[in-house]
């Protein structure tokens, strides 16, 4: 039980990483909240301060709950957990790479 | 609600390095499975706390801190903020992967108890990262 909840948490972790990663960086249709008028409203893009951080939780967040549940649906796998793990920590790392040298562009 | 997300965020903090220890030492064998449940349920309920808190201040900050002064005269605190976000929101899918699959009552293998501190302690190193910024952001200039 724990080894399977586990194999759906890192398909979930990895489900998320990409989730939220992706929608910003192709500009996909998404929600944006307008903080000074409080309105939300969806598209491709908005101007400053529109913000879509919540819209890519929210994304990523759906991506994880799907993962998650489709893999714990799953039959037991047989493959690694060491790569599962490894495969969910890259995706992260991708994306901590990515915010980290848009950081760096700003310097 | 400023201090209420500093001292939410400290809980976070140490909650999730607890974790992570507990996490580590059980995959080097020495298990304490009855600490690692207790703050397999403290470490995500303070993050999520956090998270709403979070979210709550954003669009405050939005405003008032980055419309009105980082985009004009500090850009990399802007990004700087943004990054902190990221990493926020990645540490609580790792933690929260990482306490579930550590809440079974059953005697997981080794390998499972390396992934469970592998994902534990990333994500504890994210929510400090996490911390350390949103305290030099908010130094710069509070909301």
């Amino acid at each position: 039980m724990s080894e399977r909840l586990l194999r759906a948490g890192l398909f979930a972790v990895g489900a998320f990483a990409i989730g939220y990663l992706l929608p910003g960086t192709l500009q996909l249709p998404g929600f944006f909240y307008d903080p000074a008028h409080r309105v939300i409203a969806f598209g491709r893009a908005a101007p400053s301060p529109w913000m879509r951080y919540y819209g890519d939780f929210l994304y990523a967040t759906c991506a994880a709950a799907l993962a998650f549940a489709l893999v714990f649906k799953l039959p037991r796998s047989k493959s690694s957990l060491s790569i599962a793990t490894g495969t969910a920590l890259s995706l992260v790392a991708l994306d901590v790479l990515f915010y980290l040298s848009r950081l760096l562009t700003s310097v | 609600m400023l201090v209420v997300h500093a001292v939410v965020g400290f809980t976070a903090v140490f909650s999730t390095t607890h974790h992570a220890a507990y996490a580590v030492l059980s995959a080097l064998g020495r298990q304490n499975q009855r600490a690692l449940r207790r703050f397999g349920w403290i470490a995500p309920s303070s993050l999520i706390t956090q998270l709403l808190l979070g979210f709550a201040l954003y669009p405050t900050y939005r405003i008032r801190v980055r419309a009105l002064d980082f985009d004009r005269n500090a850009p990399f605190f802007s990004q700087l903020f943004d990054f902190k976000e990221h990493l926020a929101a990645l540490s609580l899918m790792l933690v929260l992967a990482a306490a579930l699959a550590a809440r079974i009552k059953e005697s997981p293998s080794q390998e499972t108890r390396w992934s469970i501190a592998a994902l534990s302690s990333v994500g504890a190193l994210f929510v400090w990262t996490t911390a350390v910024i949103g305290l030099v952001v908010t130094a710069r200039h509070p909301v």
